[in-house]
């Protein structure tokens, strides 16, 4: 076996420490390198900011504790933008595993930001039905959720006053994971009752949303761990994705290097192999 | 039987879909109410839903338990844990529930109506609940771990996989390495133009093949919806042949 098929068959363990390294050593010696904020990300900001106080903002937290690291620095910096700008924020999730998840970040950050639930947000919970519980909001948002997460009546909260349905909710975004998110907002939200929608979504989904971005179906996209890193530039608030973003960085390059490294082993067998058979011939 | 088991279902799937792909264009107050009533059944509909999923695979799993296949022992810690999470999730408030015993046999007096009970709450009377408990330092961190570990192994099937074996494969992989050196600062420290570069790719290069499949799967989804609305395709009435 020469040199490069032995490369080739390298024990992946090597490569799980060499990613492990790659991980750990920026996360505990962090750079701290510059992020540039991309449009998509940026015109998520620009709506939110534009949006006058007591504006209704509704953040559907579609995801499960499996997506926690790409999702929930996203949640806690367009909470933290929202609260900050005296938005009534409303918070679900059509995801039932991420039920728990999301009424922590919601509550934690009202309470960071000095808000009080029922009257500065409210948590309405997980509902099933996926994209039914989004007509249904469309269509009467109180019978969808008669009461919240907490067991008040939603009927009787002062942050819903003057919300009856999706219609009276200025913009929405979908925190999502996978396939019950931004496209069933879409389709059985924003297609019909007319709300502004942006979104945001793991970084392995992202490419398959950019059709909706380009074609104004969302008006933004905050995209993977990067896109929570870009968010916490702008309402200058570093956290958990910044910080992350070194690790990312370096596991990027590792992998990287780890093809470059496979193909050029690949094309020195397959070169080697040629010659050998013109000689053969 | 044919009638109720063939024609009916026929009838009603027909019926509601026509009238539910007219409804979308009239905004008659008649019309949305109607709306409102079958989304909440559809709401109604998925909760059983959850239920029959639930019993499905409770049933599934009993049966590998008690025929005791192979990885029989996963079935069973599958069952574990359920159940000890469905009794953790429909638990009191231990604090409330242990002073309310202390009550009955010190001062003779029950408080057990006080007792506030989780619910499927995290959190109750601001401390942590039995199934808080478990989804925060169980369900959480094993999730993420899971989904972390994709990491190793998407480096490890990278350089094993991702080879240039044709023009096309080449395309790729010259595409995705711009894409990952663009989507992370040290990249675009390094190359600059490496970020603009991306985000044309995916705003135009991906956009365009995304839409076109999207476009592909829609009008498929019309065509199989029609089929099912005028009784073409009937694999869903199950059954096999009459």
């Amino acid at each position: 076996m020469s040199f490069a098929e032995r490369m080739l068959h390298i024990d992946r363990r090597i490569i799980f420490l060499l990613i492990g390294l790659c991980t750990l050593i920026p996360l505990l010696y962090p750079v701290g390198l510059a992020i540039k904020v991309s449009p998509e990300v940026k015109s998520v900001y620009d709506y939110i900011e534009s949006l006058p106080e007591g504006s209704v903002f509704l953040l559907s937290l579609d995801f499960d504790p499996a997506s926690k690291p790409e999702l929930y620095p996203q949640a806690v910096a367009l909470l933290h933008h929202a609260f900050k700008k005296n938005l009534r924020v409303i918070g679900m999730t059509l995801w039932l595993p991420g039920t728990g998840m999301a009424s922590e970040v919601v509550s934690r950050v009202a309470r960071e930001e000095g808000k009080v639930s029922g009257k500065d947000y409210v948590f309405l919970g997980w509902s099933p039905g996926g994209g039914s519980v989004i007509i249904n909001m469309g269509q009467d948002l109180y019978k969808a959720f008669p009461t919240d997460y907490n067991n008040q009546p939603t009927a009787e909260l002062p942050v819903l006053k003057g919300v009856q349905s999706l219609r009276d909710v200025n913009y929405v975004i979908s925190l999502a994971a996978g396939s019950t998110g931004i496209e069933t907002w879409y389709v059985f939200g924003k297609d019909k009752y007319k709300f502004e929608l942006g979104g945001g979504c793991t970084g392995v989904i992202a490419p398959g949303l950019y059709p909706l971005l380009r074609s104004g179906q969302i008006n933004g996209l905050i995209g993977g761990l990067r896109g929570a890193a870009e968010y916490e530039v702008l309402i200058g608030k570093k956290g958990k994705a910044v910080a992350g973003m070194d690790a990312q960085s370096a596991t990027h390059f590792a992998i990287i290097l780890l093809v470059i490294l496979c193909n050029v082993f690949y094309l020195l067998i397959r070169t080697s192999k040629n010659r050998a058979e013109q000689n053969r011939s | 039987m044919t009638f109720l088991r063939r024609q009916l279902p026929l009838l009603i799937t027909l019926v509601a879909g026509l009238l539910f792909a007219a409804q979308y264009y009239i905004p008659h107050p008649s019309s949305e109410l109607m709306l409102t009533s079958v989304s909440k059944w559809l709401q109604i509909i998925g909760g059983f839903a959850l239920v029959l999923g639930v019993t499905s695979l409770f049933h599934i799993h009993a049966v590998k338990i008690r025929r005791k296949e192979p990885g029989w022992g996963y079935s069973f810690v599958l069952y574990a844990a359920m159940v000890g999470t469905i009794i953790a999730g429909l638990s009191p408030d231990w604090e409330q529930f242990f002073r309310a015993i202390i009550d009955l046999i010190l001062r003779h007096k029950s408080a057990f109506r006080d007792v506030q009970w989780a619910a499927g709450q995290e959190i109750i009377n601001g401390h942590m609940t039995p199934f808080g408990w478990i989804y925060n330092y169980m369900m959480v961190p094993l999730q993420g771990t899971m989904f972390a570990i994709l990491a190793f192994f998407i480096a490890s099937a990278a350089y094993r996989s991702f080879r240039a074996r044709s023009r096309e494969a080449a395309v790729l992989l010259i595409a995705a390495i711009i894409v990952m050196m663009g989507r992370v600062p040290l990249g675009e420290y390094l190359i600059p133009v490496s970020g603009d570069i991306t985000q044309w790719i995916l705003n135009v290069l991906n956009a365009s093949v995304r839409r076109a499949i999207l476009i592909g799967v829609s009008l498929g989804a019309v065509a199989l919806s029609l089929k099912i609305i005028f009784g073409v395709e009937r694999a869903y009435l199950g059954g096999g042949k009459e």
